[in-house]
């Protein structure tokens, strides 16, 4: 046993501004995904319709100036996310070979060794690479759709309306996952949804590379960094 | 540990100040792209609708006959058979009687 098994000194992982973009992104993409759906299999009748239409587009808007507000404001989070997301190594195709060691952990019950992550494991780069692509084009596309689709040419908008829609259910088909393996690992849960912080056995555990090369004393990283 | 503070967090700028301002740069540029590519589109979109408008200007302004009343044929017709534009024989000949057949819809 490792004599981090039960260390709790509580690491920052994610700022409170990050905080407050995930918790704005949650609450509209939700509305999004389920309109989204709503609109491309038309199940409801003319005015069911028309309010699914009026909620998906409340809620791209508030997505839209969410995503804004926070390059504008968090520009340092956003270079570092793209600095994260894009690290391509060796590690994440071990990681992929053993997808992270989940499968067997569920399924077989048995624990794989598995390379060791910084913050963000392979599985949540593909998925931050993703939102970050797919979440740019939803928001450019859906723009213009809903618009200036009179405006802009013909094919162009057509164009528009195959990737917003790709895009959309590739990030859709991505929301089961994530909300599985966000309450999965509880502690990054709490993190997220709550006070931001993780105890140092959980980062420890599961981003060893991001202790070791990232984190510092609070009272260092105070001078620099409010 | 709710409401403790935390006791460690990372260095932010775990990335040098080149690296940060590569990819800072780069994101910018990969936004503005698609900006400056949707304002041509938009901004090219009735190209083709203001070039088939020239070519039939252009047709019309080299045309041998311009006005339809310059027509030789219409001409013929008027001296040979319908007498005076607005003429009796003209007005029954070339104009078209609509009946009101809304009733057959209902």
């Amino acid at each position: 046993m490792h004599h981090n098994q039960h260390d709790m000194r509580p690491i920052q992982k994610h700022p409170l501004n990050v905080r407050v973009f995930h918790y704005i992104l949650l609450l509209s993409f939700l509305p999004l995904a389920a309109t989204g759906l709503l609109l491309f299999f038309k199940p409801l009748s003319q005015e069911g319709m028309q309010l699914t239409y009026d909620i998906h587009i409340i809620a791209g808007v508030v997505l839209s100036l969410d995503a804004l507000a926070f390059t504008v404001i968090a520009f340092d989070r956003v270079v570092l996310f793209i600095a994260r997301v894009f690290s391509l190594s060796e590690r994440d195709v071990k990681w992929f070979m053993v997808l992270g060691g989940y499968p067997q952990k569920f399924l077989l019950g048995k624990k794989v060794p598995v390379p060791p992550m910084n913050k963000y494991n392979s599985g949540q780069k593909l998925f931050g690479a993703c939102v970050l692509i797919g979440g740019t084009l939803l928001i450019l596309s859906g723009l213009v759709l809903w618009l200036v689709p009179h405006a802009a040419p013909r094919d162009l908008v057509w164009l528009l309306g195959q990737i917003h829609l790709v895009a959309g259910l590739i990030l859709t088909a991505f929301l089961p996952v994530h909300l599985f393996l966000a309450v999965y690992r509880f502690d990054d849960f709490k993190a997220m949804m709550i006070h931001g912080n993780v105890p140092y056995h959980d980062a420890a555990e599961y981003t060893p590379l991001w202790v070791e090369q990232e984190i510092v004393p609070v009272t260092v990283n105070q001078q620099r960094n409010k | 540990m709710n409401n403790k503070k935390h006791v460690f967090a990372e260095d932010s700028f775990f990335i040098s100040r080149r690296k940060f301002m590569a990819i800072g740069a780069a994101f910018i540029a990969v936004m503005a792209i698609p900006v400056g590519w949707f304002a041509s589109k938009v901004a090219k979109r009735n190209d083709y609708i203001k070039a088939r408008s020239a070519g039939l200007y252009k047709d019309d302004a080299i045309a041998k006959l311009r006005v339809s009343h310059a027509n030789p044929a219409v001409e013929k017709y008027y001296k040979e058979f319908g007498g005076q534009p607005l003429g009796h024989m003209s007005h029954d000949l070339l104009h078209t009687h609509f009946v009101d057949r809304t009733k057959l819809n209902s």
